[in-house]
């Protein structure tokens, strides 16, 4: 019993420990990332480096590219890196940049409708179920997608004469931007949902009910007033999501289709039908070739531009935010 | 007792990363998704007749299994491809056979097809249905396979399109059941699938008039065109005993044979059941 006690109100030195213990957690995890983002940048830099900023650029066919990259190992006459990797990057923004806009637009309504305008059991019920569709596995979601909405799409909305004038350079069959792009919102808007409802419910209700007792209705209220003050939560909200949608892999390599096509918005309304396959699905499809080193480097200078790019968004989220913390009076 | 819990929860952690059954024996295999059925209806009598063996299988591909293995990650691999060069320090042992069919959608009345149009058809160069024979169709065709990371691809490169890339108008699945799966939903698709997968909603056809069906593929010499051998793959040196006992008895065995045939493949090395 002595020793329980001593030991847990004791003299400082458990406090000590407490705090070096946690501090080295910290330490070890902030040195994991260094260490991972190293060695991501490390593997993919002879592609960068014999590519320059021509990697970026578009030109070519990315499969074509990608498979002489990976027999160039085994030929013997050095090695390949030539990789242009613009139909992929596009993809990717068409993709999680849609899918962002689409799950922004719903779920800052339904996130306004849950915490202002729902009957209390309405938001009681709703709630719990938006927290658990942000965890439910992408690949689920996949799955739903390649059984219903794919062939839905491919034998509904897609037309003979759409197919035909395409015919030979890609299949209209339903794996499509439209597809990628619906299934991710439904991925990303719950989390949205989520991190909106908190900020708009953490709202100082006195600024609320000033507004209220002014006689403005309730809808101007909360979006003039709830929204607003509710922004930096918005920005990160949306921010996470963004960089939940450029990661996401399995869904997409199930629904996206598997050309490295660049779909064109000028083509008109034909261009939500076509395939494409962002960066995160090309590495999953690919990973077969991590043998071959030049292939692996390819890989891993896709790996590198991702997480490039998450940060950089995280970067720019955090910085909208603290511009906009002025707005908020704590 | 604070320290106490921390130890108790590190010692739990531990104890579950630790195989749960640490006196049983498990075999790990990787490799091709082609051979999963089989394989997997192979383990499960395996495992049954032996108390104490258990098998886990992943099916990452058949490039990927032979690097399992050569990496020591895996003790055996499936394999649906013929070895290459690259497949250094690993021994190829002919397990069963398996044809790859080539399937339309029940819709479609196509039976028979020409390797030569196949390899048209994935290379772009035939586009619509009409100029197929025989399928009644007038519309797109719509062809899937399988990404690089599947044996299946391979083996169509090799055995089809003379090692040409598809055209990019293939759809690419991340696994044999999706094709197989694209093909029962669009009445315009074409797809390639093992044996094993051959079951209500796709219709196998015809490849150079000769039919997909088990009576041609094992009997040497290989009469169908797309027939092939499917491999399991040990490692050069010092491969597993109890891995080595499996793969005579899934060989030879009459009862392993009737395993393979059920679950799609077709035995060739096994010897038949006797009459009762």
């Amino acid at each position: 019993m002595e020793e329980e006690f001593q030991s847990e109100y004791g003299p400082k030195w458990s406090d000590q420990r407490v705090e070096r213990m946690l501090g080295a957690l910290v330490l070890g995890v902030v040195a994991l990332l260094l260490a991972l983002i190293l060695v991501v940048f490390v593997h993919g830099w002879p592609s960068f480096s014999h590519n320059g900023l021509a990697w970026f650029g578009p030109g070519g066919s990315v499969e074509e590219e990608l498979s002489l990259i990976s027999q160039s190992a085994e030929t013997g006459s050095g090695y390949i890196y030539t990789f242009h990797a613009w139909p992929l990057i596009w993809s990717t923004i068409l993709i999680a940049g849609g899918s962002v806009v689409l799950g922004l637009i719903t779920a800052l309504f339904i996130s306004v409708f849950l915490v202002e305008f729902a009957p209390t059991w309405m938001s009681n019920i709703l709630q719990p179920v938006v927290r658990f569709l942000a965890s439910v596995p992408s690949v689920i979601y996949g799955l739903l997608g390649v059984l219903v909405l794919v062939p839905f799409i491919g034998n509904h909305l897609i037309s003979e004469s759409q197919k035909a004038s395409v015919a030979g350079v890609i299949s209209l069959t339903g794996y499509s931007l439209m597809a990628a792009i619906i299934v991710l919102t439904i991925m990303i808007a719950p989390l949205m949902v989520s991190i909106f409802t908190d900020a708009l419910n953490s709202v100082k209700p006195g600024w609320l009910e000033g507004s209220l007792a002014l006689g403005v209705n309730r809808w101007r209220t909360i979006w003039k007033i709830g929204v607003r003050a509710a922004r930096p939560a918005i920005v990160a909200g949306t921010v996470l999501a963004l960089a939940r949608a450029i990661g996401e892999s399995v869904m997409l390599a199930m629904l996206s289709g598997s050309t490295a096509f660049a779909p064109n918005p000028i083509d008109g309304l034909i261009f939500i039908f076509e395939p494409s396959r962002p960066l995160a699905p090309t590495i999953v499809k690919s990973a077969d070739q991590l043998s071959s080193p030049p292939a692996k480097a390819t890989l891993f200078a896709i790996a590198t531009f991702l997480l490039f790019s998450a940060a950089t968004f995280s970067l720019i989220g955090w910085a909208t935010r603290r511009s906009m913390n002025k707005y908020l009076a704590r | 007792m604070r320290i106490k819990t921390l130890a108790i929860t590190a010692l739990a952690v531990l104890g579950l990363a630790v195989p749960a059954s640490a006196g049983a024996q498990t075999l790990i295999g990787s490799g091709s998704v082609a051979a999963q059925p089989v394989l997997q209806a192979l383990f499960k009598v395996y495992e049954k007749n032996n108390k104490g063996i258990h098998f886990t299988y992943t099916a990452d591909g058949g490039n990927a299994g032979i690097k399992d293995v050569q990496t020591g990650t895996s003790q055996f691999a499936g394999q649906a491809r013929t070895p290459l060069p690259s497949d250094a320090g690993t021994t190829y042992i002919k397990l069963y056979l398996d044809g790859l069919c080539m399937d339309v959608n029940p819709k479609n009345k196509l039976t028979n097809v020409s390797v030569q149009s196949l390899h048209d058809i994935y290379r772009g160069i035939l586009t619509n249905w009409n100029q197929v024979p025989g399928s009644g169709l007038e519309t797109t065709i719509d062809p899937v396979g399988r990404d690089t990371n599947g044996g299946t691809y391979t083996f169509f490169l090799q055995a089809v399109l003379n090692n040409e890339l598809p055209a990019s108008n293939v759809n690419a699945l991340t696994a044999d059941g999706l094709v197989v799966n694209a093909v029962k939903q669009d009445p315009n698709a074409i797809g390639y699938a093992g044996l094993a997968w051959q079951k209500k909603g796709i219709k196998p056809v015809k490849v150079n008039g000769i039919a997909c069906e088990a009576k041609n593929i094992s009997v040497e010499p290989l009469k169908y065109p797309l027939s092939r051998y499917i491999f399991l793959v040990l490692p050069s040196t010092n491969p597993s005993p109890a891995v080595q006992k499996f793969v005579d008895w899934a060989r030879t065995s009459p009862e392993a044979g009737e395993v393979i045939n059920k679950a799609g493949g077709v035995a060739a090395f096994n010897k038949k059941p006797k009459k009762k």
